[in-house]
C-alpha cells in the first residue's frame, strides 16, 4: 500500500488470498494465562477500511485479541492473518499493523518530532520524505508547533494526538487502538471520537478499535464484535446489535435496558408471550426458539416504555427524576422494578397507579440466563 | 465564630516569600541531616583542605600558607621529582578499566535479570546471587583475593604445580591486572543493582511500541532501552570509578608493590612518612580530577538525552 510498510515486509511472501478483502482474521484463536482463558476460541474477520470496535466488560479478552493481532502475544491454538498473510509465528516488527497503545507509549527519552518519525527512520525514506511526512502528519493532528516538546511537557490529548501521528505516519494497512480515549475528559473524548472517524475516512486503514464505551462503539463503529469471557457474544452492524441483540448479555451492555424474568406462555410465528409475574405478560420477538412453560428474560429498553395513569389496580411510580431531555421513572409492581423515560411534561408523579405499554416489536425475548 | 481572612492575606503560591517560609519547614526537617554530615564531611574536609596549604615539621606542622604541596604534587618541585602525577594517572586508568569492565559485566547480567528472567522465582535467585558478595564486608572480600591472587596464593601456586611459571599468566600476578580483576568483582555486584534499578522501571509498552513501528530487536535496544538505562549506568560508573581510582586496600593486597594507587601514597604521607600537608594536597589533586570526571559523565548523559 505504501512504502513504509512495503519496506516493512518485504522479506515476506506475499500471498493472494482468496478474498483479499479480508484485511484482519483470527481463525480459532485461543489464549491462555495459566489457568484463565483469555482468548476462548475467537472466529474474527475484519474487512478492508472497516472501522471494527471490540466491546467489552473490563477482563473480557479485548486487549489481549489486539495484542494477538499485533505479535505481542502468540497464540496456543488458532491462526492470525493480517493483509492476506499468515503471520501467526511472525515477530510483531514485521507485521503489516500499528498500534496505539492504552497508554500512549511514547518514548520520554525523544521529542515529539523524532517520537513520531521513529518508525520511520528503518523504512528506506531519505530525510526530506521523513520531515514532510511528519510535517504533514502534525499537521493533521493539530499539533504543528509541539515538535520541540517531550511528551511530558504535553497534555493528555497532546499526547493522544502524537501517539495517533506517531501510528498513522507509518500508513500501515490496519491500525490498533486499545482505548485510545480512555483517558480523556467527557468533552475532549467526544471531539477525539469525531478526528478519530475523518482520520479513518481519509487514510482508508482498517481500524481494530477497543472501547469498553458502548456509546463510542456505537457512533464510531462500523461493525461491533461484543465479546464476553474471551468469545464472541454478537457481532454486527452497531443498529443490529441495538435494535435486535442476541442475548440479553447483549442487551444488557449496550444501553440501558430494563431485564425482566418470566414463564413462556405461548410462542408463535417468531413471538413470544412471556408471563411476567405481577408486570402482566408481554409479547416479544426472540430467536431463542423457547417453547412454553420455559424460563424466558425480557428486554424492554427505558425509552420503548409508555406510562399511562390509571385508576384503580396497577404498577406503582416510586420515583421520577428529570434527566435533561426526559425524565427517569422507576416503577415498582410486585417484585419488579421498571425504569422508564418518558418524555417531560405529561407524566404522572410518585405515587400514582400506572398501566405500562410497550410494541411488541422492542421488546425482546432470550433464554434465561443460567447463574 | 468565623473569621474571614482577607484575599490580601492568604498566601499566594507566586509570592516568592510564601515559597522561603515553605522551605523553612524543609531545613528543621533536615537539621539532623545537616549537623551529621557537618560534623562527620564538612569540617574534616575543611581541615584537610587548609592543611594542604601548611609547611609539614618534625614533629607536625607549622600553619605557614604556601602551595608548595601542590608544587610537589603536580611534579613541579625539584626536590621529590615527578612522582606523584604519574601514579596519579595510574590509579585513574585503574579506576576506568575497572569501571569499564564492571559496567560490560553487570549491564548483560542486569538485563537478563529484567527482562530475560521471567519466572520470579528464577529471578529473585539471581537476584540474590548478586547481592550475596555485598553482604560479605569489602575487606573480607580483598583478602579473599589475597588467597586466590596475592602472594603464595591459589593461583601462584596452582601455576607452580602445573609448571607455567614463566608463561604469560604469571603476569597476572601482583600486577595491574590482578589490581582490575580483583575490583571489578568487587564493584560489579553494585552495578548491577544500580543498572537492573533502571531497566525494571522501563516500561514494558515501550519496547513494545518500538517492535510495533518495524523496529527490530538490536535497533529497539540500542533506540530505547539503552538510553532510557543511561542515569543508571552513569550513576554505577560515577560510583564505581571513584571508589576503584581512590582505593588503597585490594591494590595492597593483591598488587604486590605497596605504592601502585595514588590512594596508597596519600595513606603513607599519614602514616609512615608522617607528611600530612602533602597528603592532603594529594588528595584534594586527586578529588579534584574525580570531580571533573563526574562533571564530564553528568554533562554528557544530559546531552544524550537531548
Ligand atoms: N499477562 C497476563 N497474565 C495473566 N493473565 C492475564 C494477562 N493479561 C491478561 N490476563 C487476563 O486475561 C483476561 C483478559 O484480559 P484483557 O486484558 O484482554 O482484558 P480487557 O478486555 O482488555 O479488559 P479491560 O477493559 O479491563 O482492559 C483477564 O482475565 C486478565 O486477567
Ligand atoms: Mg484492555
Amino acid at each position: 500500500m505504501t512504502d513504509a510498510v512495503a519496506e516493512k515486509s518485504q522479506d515476506r511472501p506475499v500471498e493472494t488470498g482468496s478474498d483479499s478483502a479480508v484485511s484482519v482474521s483470527l481463525r480459532n484463536a485461543v489464549k491462555r494465562y495459566g489457568d484463565v482463558t483469555a482468548v476462548d476460541h475467537l472466529d474474527l474477520e475484519a474487512k478492508q477500511g472497516q472501522f471494527l470496535t471490540l466491546l467489552g466488560p473490563s477482563g473480557c479478552g479485548k486487549t489481549t485479541t489486539l495484542r494477538l493481532i499485533g505479535g505481542f502475544e502468540e497464540l496456543d491454538e488458532g491462526r492470525v492473518r493480517v493483509a492476506g498473510q499468515d503471520v501467526t509465528r511472525i515477530p510483531p516488527y514485521r507485521r503489516p499493523v500499528t498500534t496505539v497503545f492504552q497508554q500512549y507509549a511514547l518514548f520520554p527519552h525523544l521529542s515529539v518530532r523524532k517520537n513520531i518519525e521513529y518508525g520511520l527512520k528503518h523504512g528506506g525514506l531519505n530525510r526530506k520524505e521523513i520531515d514532510s511526512r511528519v510535517t504533514e502528519m502534525m499537521g493533521l493532528m493539530e499539533i504543528p508547533e509541539m515538535g520541540d516538546r517531550r511528551p511530558r511537557q504535553l497534555s493528555g490529548g497532546q499526547q493522544q494526538r502524537v501517539a495517533l501521528a506517531r501510528a498513522l505516519v507509518m500508513k500501515p494497512p490496519v491500525l490498533l487502538l486499545d482505548e485510545p480515549l480512555g483517558s480523556l475528559d467527557y468533552k475532549l473524548r467526544k471531539g477525539m471520537q469525531f478526528e478519530l472517524k475523518r482520520i479513518h475516512r481519509e487514510v482508508g486503514a482498517t481500524f481494530v478499535y477497543v472501547t469498553h464505551d458502548q456509546e463510542e462503539a456505537m457512533t464510531m463503529s462500523d461493525r461491533i464484535i461484543v465479546m464476553r469471557d474471551g468469545q464472541i457474544e454478537q457481532d454486527g452492524r452497531p443498529k443490529e446489535i441495538f435494535d435486535a441483540p442476541k442475548t440479553s448479555f447483549v442487551a444488557d451492555f449496550i444501553g440501558d435496558t430494563n431485564l425482566v424474568d418470566g414463564t413462556v406462555t405461548d410462542s408463535r410465528d417468531g413471538f413470544v408471550t412471556v408471563d411476567l409475574g405481577a408486570l402482566g405478560r408481554v409479547r416479544g420477538t426472540s430467536e431463542a426458539g423457547l417453547a412454553s412453560g420455559e424460563r424466558a428474560r425480557v428486554s424492554i429498553r427505558p425509552t420503548d416504555v409508555r406510562v399511562i395513569a390509571t385508576k384503580g389496580q396497577g404498577a406503582v411510580v416510586t420515583d421520577a427524576v428529570l434527566a435533561g431531555t426526559h425524565i427517569a421513572m422507576k416503577i415498582k409492581a410486585g417484585e419488579n422494578e421498571v425504569t422508564a423515560h418518558v418524555p417531560r411534561g405529561s407524566s404522572p408523579s410518585p405515587g400514582e397507579t400506572v398501566l405500562l405499554e410497550v410494541e411488541s416489536e422492542r421488546v425482546r425475548v432470550f433464554e434465561a440466563e443460567s447463574e | 465564630m468565623t473569621e474571614l481572612i482577607p484575599t490580601s492575606e492568604l498566601p499566594d503560591s507566586s509570592d516568592p516569600d510564601h515559597l522561603v517560609k515553605r522551605s523553612r519547614g524543609g531545613f528543621f526537617l533536615g537539621a539532623p541531616v545537616f549537623l551529621w554530615m557537618g560534623l562527620f564531611f564538612a569540617i574534616p574536609y575543611l581541615l584537610l583542605f587548609l592543611q594542604s596549604f601548611w609547611e609539614p615539621t618534625a614533629f607536625g606542622v607549622a600553619r605557614d600558607w604556601s602551595l608548595d604541596n601542590y608544587r610537589e604534587v603536580l611534579g613541579a618541585s625539584q626536590l621529590a621529582g615527578d612522582i606523584y602525577l604519574p601514579t596519579l594517572f595510574k590509579s585513574i586508568k585503574i579506576g576506568a578499566m575497572v569501571t569499564a569492565f564492571s559496567t560490560a559485566l553487570a549491564f548483560p547480567l542486569a538485563y537478563l535479570l529484567a527482562f530475560k528472567v521471567k519466572r520470579s522465582r528464577n529471578r529473585m535467585l539471581l537476584y540474590t546471587l548478586v547481592v550475596v558478595p555485598l553482604w560479605a564486608s569489602y575487606l573480607l572480600r580483598a583478602y579473599a583475593w589475597k588467597v586466590i591472587l596475592g602472594q603464595n596464593g591459589l593461583f601462584a601456586s596452582m601455576l607452580s604445580i602445573l609448571g607455567l611459571e614463566n608463561t604469560f599468566l604469571s603476569d597476572l600476578l601482583y600486577s595491574e591486572a590482578a589490581i582490575v580483576i580483583a575490583m571489578t568483582q568487587i564493584f560489579t555486584p553494585f552495578m548491577v543493582l544500580t543498572i537492573y534499578a533502571v531497566l525494571e522501571r522501563l516500561p514494558q509498552n515501550l519496547i513494545e511500541a518500538s517492535k510495533d513501528l518495524g523496529v527490530g530487536r538490536l535497533s529497539t535496544f540500542r533506540r530505547v532501552v539503552l538510553p532510557l538505562s543511561l542515569p543508571g549506568v552513569v550513576a554505577g560508573a560515577t560510583f564505581t570509578m571513584g571508589l576503584s581510582s581512590g582505593d588503597f586496600v585490594a591494590p595492597m593486597l593483591v598488587g604486590g608493590e605497596s605504592d601502585v594507587m595514588i590512594a596508597n601514597q596519600i595513606y603513607s604521607q599519614f602514616g609512615a612518612t608522617n607528611n600530612w600537608p602533602l597528603g592532603s594536597a594529594i588528595a584534594f589533586v586527586l578529588l579534584a580530577f574525580v570531580a571533573i570526571l563526574v562533571w564530564i559523565s553528568t554533562v554528557a548523559e544530559k546531552r544524550e538525552q537531548i
